[in-house]
């Protein structure tokens, strides 16, 4: 136990002398635990639950019938009639109007019902007041995507009216009713939902969009729904219940998916991050490790001393992530679809499944991250180790003659950048897993009808998509990440570029030679990697969305994030790379060897 | 004859108030073409601070360090990178090669730098190893060498751009006495073959190569003599045959 | 003992026998144990004999007998004068040099750092003849041998030189 503690006291010291450094790899892992605990939380709430609340509290119907029109009507009530059916509710008169609000125009089935609530579908009024004369009640996610609130003014077809309610039902699948693995509607026809009274519904019609009629039943078999509605839930006019459940677990499962995959490459960055930011550092371990070593440690014993900061850094992390999830959940929570349920579920716990499930996920990035680095450091020879012999980089014969045809600053660059392999490797990595996020998004938004980002409110359409929120949030993260990730990883090479870069100096290269070398050292990577990013952002969008038709965003924007990546990382290092490059030569050279 | 290099009353002061350190103080120095001048000194005597301040490694706070007729004091940074591009070569205590290049690799390096094709600066490193005498390890890495032959690949390095001067700060320093007399020996070839050379040093014999010796105690110039030119005592003497 | 030597204790003022004798076991530490009392009378009436020496004999005073007390000679300071201005280099035997030091320190006849440097400075020379001497026999040649362990004492001479003045500087600055 003494052991232990003495280890413990060793960890804490050190990363308290580090504060910086403790707290980069802290925020790079949590990045990644929070994204995590959001998912599995999510994972954990069931909208089967939420959908059977909703469809009790509202009397929701077995089956709806939609889009039928005045002359079909009655055989569709004879078909109800048929199978079996208890109740009918309905017909209500449906008008499809354009609507104005917010300066946004959307399309909108507006339903006319009456005053008073049928014996099936009896929408939950969750805000202001049921169907009046010159009111029209919003369904309740199209209002939080239009942002909408009762006693505002919208235009239906040109009149004026006032929102007087917002209400739930069970009897409508969520706006917008496309996810991402459904077959998306035609661009731009995302259809909300509104009621108003049976007259200014009627009166809404034009001849070019005349009135249709929407038919609500309640079966004497709730489950079988399949004799109107099809095995798939939907057959011509009718669909099941189970279908609308369907729809709305579909947008939770685009929703976790988008959660999950943002979690992977959450968790992908982190450990290129972490491994960045602990390589640079184990280097200056090997001294510890030969004193350790000389004064009795066992292999085990320095490799625990070597590990038990980033231990309990990924300890913290787990903390700070499970906390941080569980706050942040409610609010996704609350812009989602689930707008469009009655009641956003309790506040989904943390259990402890989650907790174990976040806390193995952090101690796999830091290990991850940390094994190679330091197996290396424990196993060095304790003389090797106790004289700091920093790591020599590696002799590569053919680089060395490739760069000498080089001009002074690619030559420097590439030597450079050869120096320290594994660092080159991972901020290639790093740009590669954010240019991959970035084209993913583009996609998406590609092949569901909206335009790109920046273009929504020009189109007019509205522009909030939750899952595009989710996904904007995930993508915001991922580039702060790779921002600090960038960051540090242009210090540390200007830094490792110290010594080389004066000795050049001593022979007559100029500092901006030298900073143009840094900066060749950071870019050499990066451009592969964002390049590579470009067809891994198809290939994953492709592998999520189960093969279903992408369409390819213009090639402008695919050039612009890979010049934009390219760029920030140019930038990031250009302001180092030049503080470095006119430090004074004697002294560098005086208190550093190769 | 103008000297090929040439300093005035250049001073180099670090610290402020108490610790205030007069690193080089108001020294004036000349050296001719082709001569070797030795400083000597206690360490801290700031004769490593004049070395840097002769080869535009740092700045001097005043005077004038001319070289080969132009003024070094006056150039900015890219100036003073191009001066020591052709005109100064650099030899340090610490050897300082890169470790993961061959000797060869390491000696051709400032001749890459400077944009020199790359065939003929490997011809002109190799030419340079052969005259310090380590033709046949032109392929080594610096951790197969040893210490003495380390030093005379980092003299090649400081030859590789032709210089006009060679500068070189305790180039014995991490030596020991066999390695020592190697590095003597080249520099006395160097001196033979007309190389102008200043030598910082505190190792006796080095010093005793050179034409002129200069003793700097505090930053300042306290003592000079020329070595070369007139002996007391016969050889015979010194042996201990006399009567 | 060199006559030198004593001339130049003698320099600063006229002392009696004992008094040089304990002068000389002070400068020279556990050096100055083997020193025979002896000696320094008889090369004292060496000097005596040679003319660069002279002496008085004091009244005793009380029960103390009779004293002498020796001085120099004009000729005595013109031989000390032209002494501490050589520079040849005797075998191995530092400790006249060092003597020599403090004689010309505490008569106040030369500046101890002055002698030091030119010393050092002939040294030099010697040390660059030996050594191009030796550069230019075959490498293992009983010639190059004898030239390299010249050489060698020569340099563990002026690493000396350079502590003593070390120390003199401090001690002259002190003063």
């Amino acid at each position: 136990m003494g052991r232990l503690a003495l280890i413990a006291r060793l960890a804490l010291r050190d990363l308290r002398h580090r504060p910086v450094e403790a707290l980069l790899v802290l925020i790079a892992i949590t990045a990644a635990t929070t994204t995590l605990t959001l998912g599995l939380v999510l994972h954990g709430t069931s909208t089967g639950h939420s959908y059977e609340q909703t469809r009790a509290a509202t009397a929701g119907p077995d089956a709806v019938a939609t889009d039928v029109s005045a002359s079909y009507l009655p055989r569709v009530l004879a078909r109800a009639k048929q199978a079996g059916v208890v109740a009918v509710g309905g017909p209500y008169p449906v008008a499809s109007v354009l609507m104005r609000a917010h300066g946004y125009t959307a399309g909108v089935t507006a339903e006319g019902r009456d005053q008073a609530s049928g014996p099936i579908d009896r929408p939950d009024v969750v805000q202001g007041t049921w169907v009046t004369p010159g009111g029209v009640v919003v369904e309740r996610s199209f209002a939080a995507a239009l942002g909408l609130s009762v006693g505002e003014r919208v235009t239906l077809n040109g009149r004026v009216l006032r929102v007087a309610g917002i209400a739930v039902t069970a009897a409508s699948p969520p706006y917008p009713e496309s996810g991402f693995l459904a077959t998306p509607l035609a661009a731009g026809d995302e259809p909300g939902l509104v009621w108003l009274t049976r007259a200014e519904a009627a009166s809404l019609a034009t001849p070019a969009a005349p009135l249709t009629y929407t038919v609500e039943v309640k079966l004497a078999d709730p489950a079988a729904t399949t004799a109107l509605a099809g095995a798939d839930g939907f057959t011509g006019n009718w669909t099941s219940w189970q279908a609308i459940a369907a729809e709305d677990a579909k947008e939770v499962t685009n929703e976790q998916l988008v959660l999950d995959v943002g979690s992977w490459l959450l968790g992908l960055l982190s450990v290129a991050s972490v491994a960045v930011l602990v390589g640079g550092r184990l280097a200056e371990q090997t001294r510890r490790v030969g004193l350790l070593k000389a004064v009795g440690g066992t292999p085990g014993t320095v490799l625990l001393v070597l590990l038990a900061e980033y231990l309990m850094l990924a300890l913290a992390a787990t903390a700070a992530g499970l906390a941080a999830g569980r706050l942040a959940a409610p609010v996704l929570t609350s812009f989602s679809f689930f707008a469009g349920l009655q009641a956003a579920p309790a506040d989904p716990p943390v259990t402890a499944a989650t907790a174990a499930l976040v806390l193995a996920a952090a101690l796999a990035i830091a290990m991850l991250a940390t094994a190679l680095p330091a197996l290396r450091a424990a196993r060095a020879s304790t003389v090797r180790a106790l004289a700091d012999a920093a790591r020599t980089p590696a002799r590569r014969a053919r680089l060395t003659a490739l760069s000498a045809r080089l001009p002074a600053p690619l030559l420097l660059g590439l030597r450079l950048a050869a120096r320290r392999p594994g660092r080159s490797v991972l901020s290639g990595v790093s740009v590669a897993i954010t240019v991959t996020t970035l084209v993913t998004v583009l996609i998406y938004r590609a092949s569901h009808g909206q335009p790109p980002p920046g273009a929504a409110a020009a189109a007019g359409g509205p522009s909030a998509n939750p899952i595009s929120q989710v996904m904007l949030v995930i993508t915001v993260v991922l580039v702060v990440l790779a921002v600090v990730n960038a960051v540090f990883t242009a210090w540390a090479t200007v830094l490792d570029a110290r010594y080389p870069s004066a000795l050049a100096r001593t022979f007559g290269t100029t500092p901006s030679q030298v900073a143009a070398a840094v900066l060749a050292a950071q870019l050499l990577p990066a451009l592969p990697g964002a390049l590579i990013g470009v067809p891994a952002g198809v290939g994953l969008y492709a592998a999520v969305s189960n093969g279903s038709a992408l369409t390819m965003p213009s090639d402008q924007w695919v050039a612009a994030v890979v010049a934009g990546a390219l760029l920030a990382v140019a930038l990031f290092t250009a302001v180092p790379a030049r503080l470095g490059a006119h430090g004074p030569v004697a002294a560098i050279l005086r208190s550093e060897t190769a | 004859m103008t000297p090929l290099l040439s300093a005035r009353a250049v001073r180099k002061t670090y610290g402020r108030g108490v610790a205030l350190v007069r690193a080089v103080d108001e020294v004036d120095l000349d050296v001719a073409t082709g001569e070797t001048v030795a400083i000597m000194g206690p360490s801290g005597c700031g004769k490593s601070t004049l070395l840097h301040l002769l080869g535009g490694l740092d700045r001097p706070d005043s005077g004038q360090i001319t070289l080969a007729g132009k003024q070094v004091s006056r150039l900015g940074e890219r100036g003073l990178a191009r001066m020591r591009r052709s005109a100064v070569g650099f030899v340090f205590q610490a050897f300082h090669l890169m470790d993961e290049l061959t000797a060869v690799e390491n000696v051709e390096l400032p001749a890459l730098l400077a944009g020199r094709p790359p065939r003929a600066a490997r011809r002109r490193a190799l030419e340079l190893l052969d005259r310090t005498g380590l033709a046949d390890r032109a392929r080594f890495l610096p951790s197969a060498l040893s210490g003495g032959q380390r030093q005379r690949v980092a003299v090649a390095r400081a030859l590789a751009n032709e210089p006009l001067i060679v500068l070189a700060d305790e180039p014995t320093g991490n030596l020991d006495s066999a390695a020592t007399l190697d590095v003597l020996r080249l520099f006395d070839g160097l001196h033979d073959a007309g190389q102008t050379l200043v030598i910082v040093t505190h190792d006796s014999r080095i010093a005793a190569t050179a034409d002129r010796l200069i003793t700097m105690r505090d930053g300042a110039f306290v003592d000079e003599t020329r070595l070369t030119g007139g002996t007391a005592g016969s050889l015979g003497k010194l042996a201990g045959l006399e009567s | 003992m060199q006559q030198e030597v004593i001339l130049a204790m003698l320099a600063k003022e006229p002392t009696h026998g004992y008094e040089l004798r304990a002068r000389l076991r002070l400068a020279l530490g556990p050096v100055g144990e083997e020193l025979n009392a002896g000696q320094v009378y008889v090369t004292l009436t060496r000097l005596e004999k040679a003319g660069l020496v002279a002496s008085e004999t004091t009244p005793g005073v009380s029960e103390r007998p009779d004293r002498k007390v020796y001085g120099l000679t004009p000729e005595g300071q013109q031989r000390v004068a032209a002494w501490l201005t050589e520079v040849s280099w005797p075998k191995p035997d530092l400790t006249e040099f060092h003597l020599k030091l403090t004689a010309a320190f505490a008569a106040r006849l030369a500046d101890p750092i002055a002698i030091i440097d030119a010393q050092r400075r002939e040294l030099l020379r010697r040390l660059r003849d030996a050594q191009r001497a030796a550069l230019t026999e075959p490498d293992v040649s009983d010639a190059a041998l004898l030239l390299e362990g010249i050489v060698l004492r020569l340099q563990a001479d002026l690493r000396w030189l350079e502590a003593c003045e070390r120390t003199w500087t401090t001690r002259r600055n002190t003063r």
